[in-house]
């Protein structure tokens, strides 16, 4: 899945693992959207019954906040942000 | 055994004695396999959404897992507010569907919807069974998952077919959990010893957690001075000197107030909710924050946190509770501050005892606050009425107020009630309710019959949705829209057609004996009140605003109403 990215936001790469269950990449892809972030790139392996997924998100909200909704899954076992996080803004509301 | 046979399996090995349900084509294996059944009693409610809310209700009530059972499509579907309900109030549910069978998944077969695609946002986690093998550890872990960590609804759907197979598995039982370590409380005790002027400001979370007790010995001995969510009402207890009651849009001006001036907020088992922060900028300005949650994900998702722990709240109070008897705050300034604004900025509602008067809610709500016993657990609905009740009702345990705080669904407080009275059946148990919401679960009237529950129902009703009608009033320059109710059933008529007493109440001279009346009668029973249509809940916070602007009643909006011609 990819579509065109969009300059004014910026991209986060992001990489998952979750159980290979029904309704594994729907359940991702809803928390990624209801949380604020556009996927632009989307690459999934599978083995073992894991899901190897290689997420490029756009948002302007902050990425760890995706990072935990994420980690609170269930099935996820791991969520690794692998472009560096800014420093957080210096405004108190996040 | 087969998959349906399973189920029942888990419940007798979780102790669930009471489910609330409603049967139909996908899930008839189950309702099979009940009719052997000797130790599972199942609710039959009126309607799928019935089912939900009271679960949900028997699950706040006693700290259990609430579980509900539906067939698919339709049945699936209704139960949706009230998982969403659960979800949005971290309630521990168990939701059963049937769904059609395997090899019909996806045909547009008839009463198939997708279950698990069109929950996915309403729920902690969702199973679609595959196999009848599968399904003994399905339920282990979907049981344990519900009441875990943050609790929330866990949803199994279940083809017919899955519910029909054998299953050979030897049930599965999991190991109980590790009591987790305490995290480390020196960085908290050092800001709290800092602190000048800090305020304790605890949700719905405590109970979650089991923690009320804990909760109690920390707010006794530490004597911070208290705020609570909408959610956290009761943690103090109705004899803390410190309380100063709910914060936010509906809150007191004293608890608004002391946010406002506090120099350090500890906030335990809430989630800054935006009905209960106002406007973020304007939101504890002077306050360093410290957030205790079991919820990671709720730590700097709103607010930026000087210090951030994750933990179970019952270690984490337990421990500050030691620390703090020690060595005692020293905040006797702060405390007489703060008690100065209790007695100036709390709810104390003038009593209206002219006898011929009009009822006020205000009014209505401080008599029955006096005069019901010390255990009655209150299921609200939403609107005004809910919020006379978090003002001027006085409770002394979080789990004697339900209400729906997240979601604000109207028709919760009816088979809620149901729930609790099932949940402590010796126990009064009110539903306190609006002649709006009223009306969205009215069918579970015969559910209160069919079992005889002893529930006292209480409509206050101000002939419309008081609470849009208000917001009207002061946001929208009085201009009504679709909010008049005039029309209302009798409802005192309605109650009798289901074979449950009722009574009306106009005048202020009525109220003590109105309420003595249901609350000494043996079985269920209706209190109509009627209150007068233009009041208010006060004070207000503009949706959006900052809660140092609060409005009252001074500023009513005079401008002459405008209604739609019919
Ligand atoms: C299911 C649902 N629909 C709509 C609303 C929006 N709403 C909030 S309060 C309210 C009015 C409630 O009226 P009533 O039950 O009579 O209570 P009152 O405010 O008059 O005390 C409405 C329509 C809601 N909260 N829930
Ligand atoms: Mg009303």
């Amino acid at each position: 899945m990819t579509t065109e990215s969009c300059n004014s936001t910026p991209d986060y790469t992001i990489a998952c693992r979750m159980n290979h269950e029904a309704a594994a990449l729907e359940r991702l892809c809803q928390v990624v959207r209801i949380r604020g972030f556009r996927i632009a790139k989307m690459a999934v392996e599978t083995q073992d019954g894991v899901l190897d997924i290689a997420l490029t998100v756009q948002g302007t909200r902050p990425v760890t906040m995706l990072q935990s909704q994420l980690e609170k899954l269930h099935t996820v076992e791991e969520v690794i942000l692998t472009t560096p996080v800014l420093a957080p803004a210096t405004s108190r509301t996040a | 055994m087969n998959g349906a046979q399973h189920i029942l399996e888990a419940f007798h090995r979780h102790n669930i004695q009471t489910v609330f349900g409603y049967p139909g084509g996908c899930i008839m294996p189950l309702y099979d396999a009940l009719v052997d059944d000797v130790s599972v009693e199942h609710v039959l409610c009126r309607h799928e959404q019935g089912c939900a809310l009271a679960a949900d209700g028997y699950a706040r009530a006693s700290g259990r897992l609430g579980v509900c059972i539906a067939t698919s499509g339709p049945g699936a579907t209704n139960l949706i507010t009230g998982v969403a309900n659960a979800h949005r109030d971290s309630t521990p549910m168990l939701v059963i569907t049937g769904q059609v069978p395997s090899s019909l998944i996806g045909t547009d077969a008839f009463q198939e919807t997708d279950v698990l695609g069109m929950t996915l946002g309403i729920v902690k986690h969702s199973y679609l069974a595959e196999s009848a093998d599968e399904l003994p550890s399905i339920l282990e872990e979907a049981i344990e998952l519900a009441q875990s960590g943050r609790p929330g609804p866990v949803w199994i759907d279940i083809p017919k077919d899955v519910l029909l197979a054998e299953a050979a598995v030897a049930p599965t039982c999991r190991p109980t959990p590790k009591e987790a370590a305490c995290p480390d409380l020196t960085s908290a005790t050092a800001l709290l010893r800092a602190a000048r002027k800090p305020l304790l400001y605890s949700g719905g979370g405590i109970s979650l957690a089991h923690a009320e007790k804990s909760f109690r010995d920390f707010a006794e001995s530490s004597g911070l001075p208290a705020v609570v969510s909408l959610k956290g009402i009761g943690n103090p207890g109705k004899h803390s000197a410190h309380n100063l009651g709910m914060l936010g849009m509906h809150g007191s001006r004293a608890a608004n107030r002391a946010v406002d001036e506090c120099d350090l907020l500890l906030v335990i088992g809430a989630r800054l909710d935006d009905r209960a922060t106002g406007k973020l900028e304007g939101f504890a300005p002077n306050a360093r924050l410290i957030h205790i949650d079991a919820d990671a994900a709720e730590m700097n998702k709103l607010l930026s946190t000087e210090l951030t722990i994750r933990g179970d709240l019952n270690t984490v109070l337990r421990e500050l509770t030691q620390v703090l008897r020690e060595t005692p705050l020293e905040i006797s300034e702060w405390r007489k501050q703060c008690q100065t604004w209790r007695t100036t900025g709390g709810f104390q509602a003038a009593d209206n005892e002219e006898p011929l008067t009009p009822i006020t809610g205000p009014a209505f709500i401080r008599q029955l606050s006096r005069i019901a016993p010390d255990d009655t657990t209150i299921a609200c609905d939403v609107g005004q009425h809910q919020m006379w009740i978090a003002q001027y009702y006085q409770f002394d345990h979080p789990r004697h107020h339900l209400t729906s705080g997240g979601l604000g669904t109207m028709g919760f407080g009816l088979p809620a009630a149901i729930g609790a009275q099932f949940a402590r059946p010796d126990s009064t148990v009110l539903n306190v309710t609006g002649d709006g919401s009223f009306m969205m679960n009215a069918q579970e009237l015969a559910t209160i019959r069919r079992y005889n529950l002893p529930v006292k129902l209480i409509i206050m009703d101000n002939q419309c949705l008081g609470m849009v009608r208000q917001q009207q009033e002061l946001f929208y320059n009085n201009r009504e829209c679709q909010i008049n109710l005039d029309d209302n059933p009798d409802f005192v008529a309605m109650a009798r057609a289901f074979d449950i007493p009722a009574l009306k109440i106009e005048r202020t001279d009525q109220v003590r004996r109105g309420i003595e009346t249901i609350l000494a009668y043996h079985g269920p029973m209706l209190l109509h009140v009627a209150i007068a249509r233009e009041e208010n809940v006060w004070p207000i916070v503009k949706p959006g605003g900052s809660n140092r602007e609060m409005i009252d009643e001074t500023r009513r909006n005079s401008a002459d109403k405008k209604e739609k011609v019919a």
